[in-house]
């Protein structure tokens, strides 16, 4: 079993994204074997009211309930994001919530995100943080200019230990405070971690565990097949892969 | 058979602990057979004796696993004796196999010329580090790094060049740099890099055709061999990409 931490359907506007619906999407996991997957819109990153994207997402996956788990996009920063929440989960059966600070400018340190954690607590839904959604390298022009760092993100992850985070698109973990991080609050997404040369997969797994890790591709803004040949590589039991395919993420979706 | 046309041996990034051993025994498990490798030195203007410096690392790494590592020469073309004499050195003396610019200068600056028309004697590639870079971080570090037009530029001014516009995954906005090199047919494009943009492989294919593309991985190892797995691609095409076009360019070499 495969489940995938790291997907999005919906309309990036600097590049053309080819399998961007949750048709295409399939197709990709149907590609490269991954059952299920935690997706979220892209077009609620972008439309001011993102409620709308999180009810184009809920339509669009309707037809594939086994294998597509939908996060909300939820802004804290917009007017009535209780009733967003409210609506996603128990209307639209969201399986969590995704966050994008910086697109919706916001700081990490803001009080309505305090208030947002808080809810979602609540609800017992888990909380992906995308810590970029494109290499900042090649941004748009309009597009935002700087990448979540690991250090703010941390300082979110312990001020809040009755949430359950999920951080997508990180790197470099193993050179700061979540080299240290032992509570199990958290869980990393490996798509640009390695486990050859640099192995910071390995390395995280030495001193971490390999209970923080989930499994997580990217699509399909990213090729799958990059952290699909990771975790082949990856020299580890049966019980550390499956965990990390599917486990530490399903721990969190209960 | 596959050939990584851009890496870089051990002791090559700051802070990099791995060593050529683990880099072959990466090599070893994504299939790799061999590997073309540089120690550029990637900030100022370095000198004379520091690129000597550098380029004995790579040399070193190319005596201690010299079927499976080769290496480029790295200059700084701001020192035109000095520089000649270091390629002398490194392709006529030990074997290199091209040459590797980095960031000191804009590739088509006059300051390049010597050097590309030494490189058509030879029938050596010349090697960009390239990006068409959209951060400011980039662009402050890096201010005269090239991207594809300015590589075109070279190109167009010599055609019996062969070029390799570095890491297409390394960052910039690629799709920039395909078109501005689409239309010249002495760049070739490596799909190194850490960015694995679904669609970027298939797209360069598409643009430049499939002879114009050479695998590379930067030292991004799993990423840059799942990339050309994933992309959309014959078995043909692929594998002139993984292996075939930077074989023929090593054969082109006179010296």
């Amino acid at each position: 079993m495969i489940i995938d931490a790291n997907t999005y359907i919906g309309h990036w506007p600097f590049r053309r994204l080819r399998y961007n619906t949750v048709e295409g999407l399939v197709k990709l996991m149907d590609r490269c074997g991954v059952d299920k997957a935690v997706c979220g819109s892209i077009n609620s990153v972008f439309y001011k009211d993102c409620q709308e994207g999180n009810e184009e997402l809920a339509e669009d996956v309707d037809e594939y309930p086994e294998r597509i788990i939908p996060f909300a996009t939820v802004n804290p920063a917009y007017v009535a994001w209780r009733e967003d929440l409210e609506r996603s989960v128990k209307d639209l059966g969201m399986k969590g919530l995704r966050i994008y600070p910086l697109y919706h400018n916001y700081s990490l340190a803001d009080p309505r995100l305090g208030e947002l954690l808080k809810e979602a607590a609540a609800l017992r839904v888990p909380v992906e943080i995308p810590l970029r959604i494109v290499d900042v390298r090649q941004r748009h022009w309009m597009d935002v200019t700087r990448t979540l760092t690991l250090d703010e993100v941390a300082g979110l992850v312990k001020a809040y230990p009755e949430n359950h985070f999920i951080l997508l698109n990180g790197i470099g973990y193993e050179k700061t405070q979540f080299a240290e991080m032992k509570q199990n609050n958290y869980r990393i997404e490996i798509s640009r971690l390695t486990v050859l040369l640099t192995k910071t997969i390995p390395r995280l797994i030495e001193t971490l565990g390999a209970s923080k890790l989930v499994f997580g591709t990217g699509m399909p803004f990213s090729y799958p097949e990059p952290a699909l040949l990771k975790m082949e590589l990856l020299e580890a039991g049966l019980e550390v892969k499956e965990a990390i395919y599917w486990r530490n993420l399903a721990e969190f979706l209960q | 058979m596959r050939i990584d046309c851009h890496c870089h041996v051990a002791r090559s990034f700051e802070g990099a602990d791995w060593t050529n051993s683990d880099l072959v025994e990466a090599a070893d498990r994504l299939g790799i057979n061999l590997l073309c490798g540089s120690t550029p030195i990637t900030h100022g203007m370095p000198t004379p004796d520091a690129v000597r410096e550098a380029n004995n690392v790579t040399l070193e790494a190319m005596g201690e696993y010299p079927d499976r590592i080769y290496g480029y020469c790295f200059i700084n073309p701001g020192y035109l004796k000095a520089s000649m004499e270091e390629l002398e050195r490194c392709i006529l003396g030990e074997g290199m196999i091209g040459v590797k610019l980095y960031n000191q200068y804009f590739a088509n600056e006059p300051v390049v010329f010597p050097f590309v028309e030494k490189s058509i004697e030879w029938g050596v590639p010349i090697l960009i580090h390239a990006a068409h870079a959209m951060d400011e971080d980039t662009r402050r570090n890096q201010p005269r790094l090239s991207d594809g037009f300015h590589i075109a530029e070279l190109a167009r001014i010599y055609p019996e060049a062969t070029l390799i516009e570095g890491h297409i995954g390394g960052g910039g906005d690629w799709e920039w740099s395909l078109k501005a090199i689409r239309r010249v047919p002495n760049v070739y494009l490596d799909t190194s890099g850490s960015v694995v943009d679904e669609g970027m492989i298939e797209k360069a294919v598409n643009m430049l055709g499939a002879q114009r593309v050479l695998f590379g991985t930067d030292c991004v190892m799993e990423g840059g061999v799942g990339k050309i797995l994933g992309a959309e691609l014959t078995d043909v095409e692929r594998e002139l990409v993984f292996w075939r076009n930077m074989k023929r360019l090593l054969e082109l070499r006179k010296v």
